[in-house]
């Protein structure tokens, strides 16, 4: 058995409303180990996107550790934290998030751009090449279909070569075949890449092709 | 982040126009702060070189006594150029015995040192600029001078003991201005002959002039190496010809007032632009963050982006105003030939540090906050959208604009006093705003669809629309003030010399010529006014103190007497039974008609000065007989009204049986100026005094003047379009948003066009009338405060001005949302647009 990349203890999160203290996350405890396939399924506002938040460490529980490959980033600052993000973590989002002013090539090119590899470029092109987008790298997002974002988005998501890669809803916004199609690529990439994949979904069909299932109510995982 | 990356990242930000607003309104700010200013340097230089010539000298030094030589050479050692002159009253004779009272200025070579001389070949005839002087032993002869004497050129005539060859006619000189009433016809000569005249006696009527021409700091370092005595007196324009002074001041006041808004409305462009920027870059940082940007690195990108667009648009922008500075003085050239010194450095210094101090106190705050835009955004939209600080955002402009107008305008009162206003306004302006909103809903409860839609937009975003409200009535209130502003200078100026002022003065009429007088003049002229009785007599005693001793007294005490005449020099007297036109009563008052009482009337500031007041008794001696008058009241006189004005008058029943001669004011066309010929040939004892050549150059910089003011309100109302520009691209994201929602519940394509039109009438409705009450209010307290003009309500703009601010903000706005009514929804809502 390897070890776990992801380790999660006593994880709470309550964030104050007009009605006063809501708990959104209670009692977390939950290990991912690398190279494993995780889907954390739940109900809408069962907290499952906010999970996902703080395991990448993009939000911080209120209380209890989070250690992200090997790093308590609950010690962290954002500057750290962002740096983690960089070095070891993917993410494929329902909204795609491309940076609506840049080519699929640069968008793609951003990650290694960021770590100051010198062949961003060399490797975006074989990154989309591979998502099947060898001709479209110099359209725009807004240029490109649903599907043909979600692969930019793939492509992006591998550029940094990540340890862990988070989804969340990678197939939300399109439709079943084109769905099916994002879900394929992304399986196949992840095997390739060796990355633990942690993805939140609806989706049955999308969870049942991971090696475990996690489901989130109310706050805390079942069973 | 390396800066190769950011560079790219903003290349590709440019690209795909995101930058663009931003840095339209940074290049405008440049630009038109660079237009204005050069504008204005150029022009204050040009206006301050040709009011020089008021004095033929940019400064002189005055004295009754002779200047001594160590102040000649003081200038001459700091590089100043030089000229004298000595004038004094003198008869001069022809030969057959006819003689005339004389002014007669004796120059050394140099003269004049601004502006130039006019001589003609014939009296009265149209004359042309010379550099040349009369040669030694020659004099040259006022018009007037020539059929009053009965001479002509190449005669001799005699001042004092020398006998002169005339050897042309003088139309004018640029320093005649000045008192109308103390110069007769001149008589001009080199100082070199003045010696073998022999009138320079002691007791003389005598006064030196040295003439000096420079720069201003020159100037103003020879004026404190200097140790001026009483006697010796240091004049420039403004001192001098005090109308000329208060337009150049007022002229000053308000381009610098033009800049001064233009740099905020820049501003305030600027502000909005960089907060669009940065609201539609949240998700922008939020992607980079996941990926791995830290805080840090955004905020570095963040700076270094913002100093190249401030660098891209001063350097653009520098550019883009000289070229429209160019521009501007093209146009202005083909009206009036103009030619302009070269600017200085000062407006381009001003132009770059306006790019960046708006850069700095009005785009970072927005991007600042950009670095703590939290990454969960990317999965919670919700999340780290909060508005940067305000607190920051407000004091950081506040700073920003502190900092500019000071610099500007070199005035700490002016800046406060336009801060503090600003800041009064925007309060009262905010609360204004609120309640038009809150009319607004009430009224739209009964409105049509398009209008309910309209007025339920601006109640729901209330907080934008205040601010907004704002923005746009602000901007419209900078212009009405602008616009009021110039209408009332312009109107005071062109009424201080009407167009058909008199510009010529007829005196020593005797009482048996007056007759004859007024019907010639009729044969000339419409235009004539009353002829007023003088008889001269001067003021012998003050309630019972002799006035020698009371002006020793009042010396002695280190009271200035002004520059006029002494308290007992002779004067022309009048009487009259009503308060003259264009005089105002300050203190007393007017006798009745019957009063059988000795009354006398003063001018204000001639008693001011010498110490009298309402109540006094004045002795005077009028042909050798005493007459005791009280003071009745005091008067204001307008003196810029070129019609006949007295300072001393009395009551009716003094005055009439003394000798009197009369005087009267006329005007008269350029080419019906040989008429004069006629008359002075048959009245050769009349003088006639000619200020038409004065009231020329006034009007002159008056037109001058005018035209920088307009130029300059073009530039500012330029700026201000642009704000408006931002301001409703400020708002396009969420109202395309709203839109895009209500089409997809079946609004129809009008529907959308309709309450878009509405919602921007009412935006600009609401903020034209909040606009009037500010406009009004700031005109009338710069008005009384900075212009010295008058103060009046203007009805005409509660009609205009809310009805202006609907259809300009309709206008800019229907065609910044165009696209808006146009986009499918799908794009929109899918975020794709």
């Amino acid at each position: 058995m390897s070890e776990p990349v992801i380790r999660v203890r006593g994880v709470n999160k309550v964030v104050p409303t007009a009605e006063g203290q809501l708990t959104i996350l209670e009692g977390i405890d939950l290990e991912i180990n690398a190279g494993e396939t995780v889907a954390v399924v739940g109900a809408s506002g069962s907290g499952k996107t906010t999970l996902l938040g703080i395991l990448a460490g993009l939000d911080l529980p209120s209380s209890g550790t989070v250690t992200l490959v090997g790093q308590d980033i609950t010690s962290l600052d954002e500057e750290a934290r962002a740096r983690l993000r960089g070095e070891h973590v993917g993410f494929v989002f329902q909204t795609f998030q491309l940076l609506a002013s840049l080519t699929a090539l640069e968008n793609v090119m951003l990650p290694a751009e960021l770590h100051h590899e010198a062949d961003a470029g060399d490797q975006a092109r074989a990154l989309l090449e591979k998502v099947g987008l060898g001709r479209r790298m110099g359209h725009y997002p807004r240029q490109l279909s649903g599907g043909e974002q979600q692969r930019v988005a793939i492509a992006r998501a591998f550029a940094s070569r990540p340890h862990v890669l988070f989804a969340d809803e990678p197939t939300g916004n399109l439709d079943t075949t084109t769905g099916a199609r994002i879900i394929d690529l992304l399986f196949e990439l992840n095997e390739e890449y060796a990355t633990t994949l942690v993805l939140v979904t609806h989706d049955e069909r999308l969870a049942a092709r991971c090696q475990r299932v996690i489901e989130i109510d109310a706050g805390r995982i079942r069973g | 982040m390396r800066l190769g990356l950011i560079l790219r990242l903003a290349w590709r930000d440019w690209r795909s126009g995101e930058l663009g607003l931003l840095l339209a309104a940074l290049l405008v700010a440049v630009g038109s702060v660079t237009a204005v200013s050069l504008l204005v340097d150029r022009l204050q230089q040009a206006l301050i070189s040709e009011s020089a010539e008021f004095l033929a000298a940019d400064r002189y030094i005055g004295s009754g006594r002779e200047i001594p030589d160590e102040f000649r050479q003081a200038a001459r050692d700091l590089g100043l150029d030089v000229a004298d002159t000595l004038s004094f009253p003198s008869m001069v004779f022809a030969s057959d015995e006819r003689n005339q009272l004389a002014s007669v200025k004796a120059v050394s070579p140099g003269y004049p040192l601004r502006g130039t001389l006019i001589v003609a070949d014939a009296p009265f005839g149209r004359g042309r600029p010379t550099g040349a002087l009369p040669e030694p032993g020659e004099v040259w002869l006022d018009s007037r001078l020539i059929p009053a004497l009965d001479v002509s050129l190449g005669d001799t005539v005699e001042v004092g003991l020398a006998e002169l060859r005339v050897a042309g006619v003088l139309i004018s000189e640029p320093d005649r201005g000045g008192s109308a009433f103390d110069f007769g016809p001149r008589v001009l000569m080199r100082l070199a002959d003045v010696p073998a005249t022999e009138v320079v006696q002691p007791g003389s009527r005598l006064s030196y002039r040295l003439l000096l021409r420079g720069d201003d700091d020159t100037l103003e370092t020879l004026r404190e190496s200097l140790t001026l005595e009483p006697n010796f007196v240091w004049r420039g324009i403004r001192d001098s010809s005090q109308s000329i002074g208060a337009a150049l001041e007022r002229a000053e006041s308000f381009l610098l007032l033009g800049g001064l808004l233009g740099v905020l409305l820049a501003g305030v462009a600027v502000a909005l632009s960089a907060h669009r920027y940065a609201h539609r870059h949240y998700d922008h940082v939020a992607i980079l963050k996941t990926l791995g940007a830290t805080p840090n690195q955004v905020l570095r990108a963040f700076l270094i982006l913002l100093s190249v667009v401030g660098a891209v648009a001063v350097a653009l922008g520098l550019a883009l105003g000289s070229a429209l500075h160019v521009g501007i003085v093209a146009v202005l050239a083909e009206i009036v030939p103009v030619s302009l010194p070269m600017p200085s450095a000062r407006p381009f210094l001003l132009g770059a540090a306006t790019g960046f101090i708006c850069a700095l106190a009005f785009a970072l705050p927005p991007l600042l906050h950009l670095h703590r835009i939290s990454p969960m955004r990317v999965i919670r939209r919700d999340l780290g959208g909060a508005p940067p600080s305000q607190i920051l955002s407000y004091a950081a402009a506040a700073a920003g604009s502190l900092g500019l107008l000071l610099w500007y305008s070199n005035s700490l009162w002016l800046t406060l006093w336009t801060l503090a206003g600003s800041g009064a306004v925007l309060l009262a302006f905010a609360a204004m705003a609120l309640l038009l909103l809150r009319g607004g809903r009430v009224l739209g409860m009964q409105a049509g669809s398009g209008w309910r839609l309209a007025l339920a937009g601006l109640q729901r975003r209330r907080r934008e629309n205040v601010a907004q409200i704002l923005i746009f009535g602000l901007a419209i209130m900078l212009l009405l003030i602008l616009l009021l502003l110039r209408t009332s200078l312009l109107d005071e100026w062109q009424n201080q010399v009407p167009e058909d002022a008199p510009n010529h003065f007829l005196i020593n009429v005797t009482p048996d010529q007056v007759d004859a007088v007024e019907a010639l003049l009729g044969e000339v002229t419409q235009r004539m006014g009353e002829l007023y009785p003088m008889v001269r007599g001067r003021i012998l005693a003050v309630n019972g103190v002799d006035a020698d001793t009371l002006e020793s007294q009042r010396r002695g005490r280190g009271v200035d007497d002004g520059d006029g005449p002494r308290l007992s020099s002779e004067r022309n007297l009048t009487w009259m039974d009503a308060l003259p036109p264009d005089n105002r009563l300050v203190a007393g008052a007017w006798w009745a008609e019957d009063d059988p009482g000795t009354w006398v009337s003063l001018e204000a500031e001639y008693a001011e000065e010498r110490g009298l007041g309402v109540g006094d008794v004045v002795r005077f001696d009028i042909a050798g007989r005493q007459v005791e008058a009280e003071v009745a009241n005091l008067r204001r006189v307008n003196w810029e009204s070129m019609r006949p004005n007295f300072f001393i008058i009395f009551s009716p029943g003094v005055l009439e049986d003394y000798p009197a001669t009369y005087m009267t004011s006329f005007h008269l066309d350029r080419d019906q100026k040989p008429f004069l010929n006629r008359l002075l040939s048959r009245f050769p004892t009349i003088t006639v005094l000619e200020v038409d050549a004065v009231i020329r150059q006034v009007q002159s910089i008056i037109a001058r003047v005018t035209q920088a003011v307009e130029l300059v309100l073009a530039l500012v109302i330029a700026a201000g379009c642009l704000v408006l520009i931002a301001s409703i691209q400020a708002s396009r994201d969420a109202r395309m948003h709203e839109h895009a929602l209500i089409r997809t519940l079946g609004g129809t394509r009008r529907l959308i066009a309709g309450s878009l039109a509405a919602e921007f009438a009412l935006l600009g409705l609401f903020a034209g009338i909040v606009a009037v009450v500010g406009a009004e209010v700031t005109v009338a307290v710069l008005q009384s405060q900075v212009f010295e003009l008058s103060m009046a309500l203007h009805p005409w703009l509660w009609v205009a001005g809310p009805l202006v601010g609907a259809l300009l903000i309709l206008t800019v706005g229907l065609l910044g949302t165009r696209r808006l009514v146009s986009t499918p929804p799908m794009l929109v809502l899918r975020g794709l647009n």
